[in-house]
């Protein structure tokens, strides 16, 4: 008993220092926040004399930005996950010589560099009207999460015995009807694993943010970022500020997801 | 197996009529069809078609791009950095994936096991996403300065170098530096699906293995490692796909250089376009990345093929 | 039978996408005027539309002011985009190919010659503007074929900064010869501090830094092998190989350089007047400007010139391209050229200026020197100095990390 306690205090204090040394770039980010030049090259180990000159501007200046990114990236999750899970379900249990056409496609659509899809959506959007649109943004950043969405949600969905829906459908179930009812509250680990990735990539996203808005009105913090890096001055402490506050809200989501994460969700749903 | 309850599912739901079931069928499919097609299909016959014109910043004002056959194809391989762009391009993906792979996994291993604060840590691991990459450049290209850098300071500090090492400046130093910043960036990535597929294991493969004598090594050996691998396959392939178009990091941290040692066929193919404006030789580079990671998938779907076979 | 209709599905929405491509590659519209809209054809011009790259405060604002009492003095109110430097470009590609450019456009002086090369802008000349009393090598920068594309109301250049406080403690005076540079910068430099700092990175800020030294010692873009530039470049490389520069100068922007000067790490540093800002935010360091150094004492310094100049993209709307003229003309009115230069710690561009700019404003001394005898970097090569810029980065490159001698680092980079 004690020696399991030590043991598993032994692993929380190795695990302290994985992501002691992973999250250092973080940290260093955090301090360069905090800086009063915004001197990223120069920093000490401790912000020794901190300044909060680089969060006053953020605040004032980046609190719509971080909503408009919040809109956006759980707009992407809803959309990507909505058109990927009947799709990864296709391609994970109905049996035909297209679904590997169809995977191949699947593939080839991540290999397409985000600057390609980027100026293409420019000139469509651009006849109707998506320009400079929230929906606009959402579905542009459905082109990285979907494809990824569908990969993920199918590997896990492979592993469904097909005799769990056979089971719903010769009590009478439409296939739709049994997969809304059965296959997806079981894949909800899978969901949600995708449902973070796509949250996370849209988060991220800097490429259409840029290309796809023309004006002011809609701008991901991304965007906001940017905004602190003139042609001639670049105000490094605003930018790190930023990054910081923008992890926050998405921090706190990123915890809060992982607790729905169970393990062997589908090993006791088929016994 | 699944063609045989199929088939026995038809069977018995014939009332019901077979219009209709693969009527839902395609429904399940015809979304994401369309939403494939629109944001993939368009831009990539868009590019194919610019790749084989005389698409220039004259372009843009005239809608004027004269069609020259294979000439951005025959500049693009007989540029002088081509063929160092190609090894780097390999080098780059290669030793990425290699090591967020192994590390990922190492990880997500650790972290399957039951102690305090492990899910709120594991949690934490996916942090360094959801920097912007302009932010996490900037960021380890101080980390990294040869002089006053923090981790030249503290490897000297610790007697562990003699000398600083130049790592964002010497041309043989460089891609190691820019990998290892990559590879950084995509740990997050690899352990949280290498989790999640560990995850479903089930628990009872585990307790009838410890039956057996299947503990340890050849636990993973024989129930971790086969049960893992449609998640890692995907994972290794769509890492593979994603490397090898890496582009912002690379721009950040030392724009391809010093001396072009870290130039990947993305970058070239970002400097042909938005440096040099010569949009069709940079697309036939992009052109060329898709290939190249398309022949990747079709060796990838061949062998899950032959895996499902067996 | 049940699988071919997902990809008939597929087929017809790529044929959709396609036809939306189509219409997007055909749409017309109507030249020049963004959906700001002011006027209609024949109507008063009530408003115009302004697209530049002044993203930051306090740039951001005060050209906003410069912008705004042009505007009251037209009477028409003034649209004003700003988007991030580098990204500048690729929106004005973006708005050409949908026919949405701005009434009003601000462009880096050598990307003008290329933009106008695409036939994209008005010639102002028709338009009733000059460019009488512009400093020439502005003129250069500014015209393509023989016509007026762009006026710009105010220039910078590259000098060299030095730490008054370490100059002294260590007992040099500011260098007045490469010999004296190198000299200086390895007496400054000790643990911890550079002598000197400047921009090295495979970017044209790269090879713009450079010029100052392959200028004035002779050198030209339209013969990159000629031992004159070779010599500049061994400046660069003696300064890295004695240890007087960090050799991280070959990743650095001009923005890590005035970093390290500003944290005391560099007694010196090749940089612009734009920095005076970020340099008068910190009190403790005492800087002050000279001339670049020169390699022989006969030699004259010639400097590049920076600057953005505005311009006039093509409009169908005749009245609406007069008044953006107009407008422009109003920027470049000596008034104005005063203010901005005073606000934003640049330079008039008119000759007629600058002595008493000088004057007025002691700290742009050297920069307003530099300025008379400078040069544009498009002057001779036109559209075709990005790729002259390209071979002396790369030659740069290559010469500060070893892989060829500065003698062979232009024959390198170049491909020969």
């Amino acid at each position: 008993m004690t020696d399991s306690a030590t043991r598993r205090a032994a692993y929380t204090v190795i695990g302290l220092l994985i992501v002691g040394v992973m999250l250092f770039p973080v940290y260093w980010m955090l301090n360069a926040s905090l800086q009063p030049s915004g001197n990223t090259l120069t920093a000490g180990f401790l912000p020794l004399d901190p300044s909060f000159a680089g969060y006053r501007r953020a605040l004032s200046e980046q609190g719509g930005n971080l909503v408009t990114s919040l809109i956006i990236a759980t707009g992407t999750v809803v959309l990507s996950l909505a058109i990927a899970a009947p799709c990864a379900y296709a391609l994970s249990q109905f049996r035909s010589r297209w679904v590997s056409i169809g995977l191949l496609a699947i593939l080839i659509s991540q290999m397409i560099p985000g600057i390609v899809i980027a100026n293409a959506l420019y000139t469509a959007y651009e006849r109707i009207g998506l320009l400079n649109s929230i929906p606009g943004l959402i579905v542009a950043n459905c082109s990285s999460a979907l494809p990824f969405a569908i990969l993920i949600l199918r590997s896990f969905m492979l592993s469904l015995p097909p005799s769990l829906v056979e089971a719903a459908r010769v009590d009478g179930a439409g296939l739709l009807r049994a997969f809304v009812a059965i296959v997806l509250p079981i894949s909800r680990n899978s969901l949600i694993t995708a449902g973070l990735f796509s949250f996370l990539f849209s988060w991220s996203d800097f490429l259409f943010a840029l290309t796809l808005t023309t004006k002011g009105g809609v701008r991901p913090v991304t965007l906001g970022i940017y905004q602190y890096l003139g042609t001639q001055v670049q105000n490094w402490n605003a930018v790190m500020a930023t990054a910081v506050l923008s992890a926050i809200p998405a921090v706190v989501l990123l915890v809060a997801a992982q607790k729905y994460i169970a393990a062997g969700a589908v090993g006791g749903a088929v016994k | 197996m699944a063609q045989a309850t199929l088939t026995r599912s038809v069977a018995v739901r014939r009332q019901r009529g077979r219009r209709g079931e693969s009527l839902t069928k395609v429904l399940f499919v015809l979304p994401a069809a369309l939403a494939m097609a629109a944001l993939f299909g368009y831009p990539v016959v868009k590019n194919v078609v610019m790749s084989l014109q005389d698409y220039s910043l004259r372009t843009f004002f005239t809608g004027q791009a004269p069609f020259v056959g294979l000439k951005n194809y025959a500049a693009m391989v007989s540029d002088q950095l081509f063929s160092q762009a190609m090894v780097n391009t390999a080098l780059f993906t290669i030793g990425s994936i290699a090591f967020q792979f192994s590390i990922g996994l190492a990880l997500a291993l650790f972290f399957r096991r039951n102690f305090p604060l492990g899910g709120l840590l594991r949690s934490l691991l996916l942090l360094p996403w959801l920097l912007p990459l302009i932010v996490s450049s900037a960021t380890w290209r101080s980390i990294l300065e040869q002089d006053n850098g923090i981790l030249n300071r503290t490897l000297t500090g610790l007697h562990l170098i003699d000398q600083p090492v130049p790592w964002l400046n010497s041309p043989s130093v460089a891609l190691i530096a820019v990998i290892g910043v990559n590879i950084w960036i995509g740990i997050p990535f690899n352990v949280t699906l290498l989790y999640s597929g560990l995850s479903e294991i089930p628990d009872e493969l585990y307790e009838a293995g410890q039956l057996d004598g299947a503990t340890g090594r050849r636990a993973f050996v024989h129930i971790t490692w086969p049960n893992l691998r449609a998640v890692a396959g995907v994972l290794l392939m769509l890492g593979v796909v994603y490397t090898i178009k890496v582009l912002d990091i690379i721009l950040g941290l030392t724009g391809g250089g010093p001396a072009n040692a870290t130039q990947t066929l993305a970058t070239q193919s970002y400097e042909r376009s938005f440096v040099d404006f010569k949009f069709g030789e940079g697309a036939a580079l992009s052109n060329l990345l898709i290939g190249l990671s398309f022949l990747f998938a079709i060796f990838y779907l061949r062998s899950t093929r032959r895996a499902v076979d067996e | 039978m049940r699988s071919k209709r997902p990809i008939a599905a597929t087929a017809s929405a790529l044929a959709l996408a396609l036809a939306l491509a189509a219409c997007g590659a055909n749409g017309n519209g109507n030249s020049g005027n963004g959906d700001g809209g002011g006027t209609s054809s024949g109507g008063a011009v009530t408003s115009l539309t302004v697209l530049d790259y002044y993203n930051n405060d306090p740039d951001k604002a005060l050209v906003q002011k410069g912008l705004d009492a042009c505007g009251t003095k037209l009477g028409i109110s003034i649209q004003r985009e700003t988007v991030p430097g580098d990204t500048l470009i690729q929106k004005v590609l973006q708005q050409a190919s949908s026919k949405t450019l701005p009434d009003v456009l601000m462009l880096d002086n050598p990307d003008v010659q290329q933009i106008a090369a695409t036939g994209a802008l008005a010639p102002l000349n028709d338009l009733g503007l000059n460019a009488d009393g512009v400093i020439q090598g502005m003129v250069d920068a500014t015209s393509y074929q023989g016509k007026l594309y762009g006026l710009a109301p105010v220039t910078n250049t590259l000098a060299l900064f030095y730490n008054k406080d370490m100059l002294a403690e260590a007992g040099v005076q500011p260098p007045k010869t490469w010999d004296e540079l190198k000299a200086a910068a390895k007496k400054l430099t000790k643990p911890g501090r550079y002598g000197i700092a400047f921009n090295a990175n495979a970017t044209y800020e790269g090879s713009w830094q450079f010029l100052p030294a392959m200028w004035t010692n002779g050198g030209d873009e339209t013969d990159l092998k000629s031992p004159q530039v070779a010599e500049a470049l061994q400046l660069w490389v003696d300064l890295v190989q004695s240890g007087s520069a960090s050799k991280s100068v070959i990743n650095w922007t001009q923005g890590d350089a005035k970093d390290q000067f500003v944290a005391g790490k560099a007694a010196m540093m090749v940089n612009g007047p734009w920095q005076i800002p970020a340099l008068q935010e910190n009190p403790k360091v005492k800087w002050d400007v000279v001339t670049f150094p020169l390699n022989k004492p006969d030699q004259t310094p010639v400097a590049p010139l920076g600057g953005e100049a505005w311009t006039v993209p093509l409009n169908k709307d005749q009245a609406k391209q007069q008044k953006a003229a107009d407008f422009v003309k109003c920027l470049n009115s000596d008034e104005n050229e005063l203010a901005w230069a005073k606000a934003r710690f640049t330079l008039p561009t008119k000759t007629a200026l600058l002595d008493q700019y000088a004057k007025d404003v002691p700290s742009m001394k050297a920069f307003a020197e530099q300025v008379k005898t400078a040069r544009s970097r498009t002057g001779k090569l036109g559209d075709k100095w990005p790729d002259a810029a390209k071979v002396i980065y790369q030659a740069i490159q290559l010469a500060l990390t070893g892989k060829a001698s500065a003698q062979d680092a232009f024959k390198q980079a170049s491909g020969g």
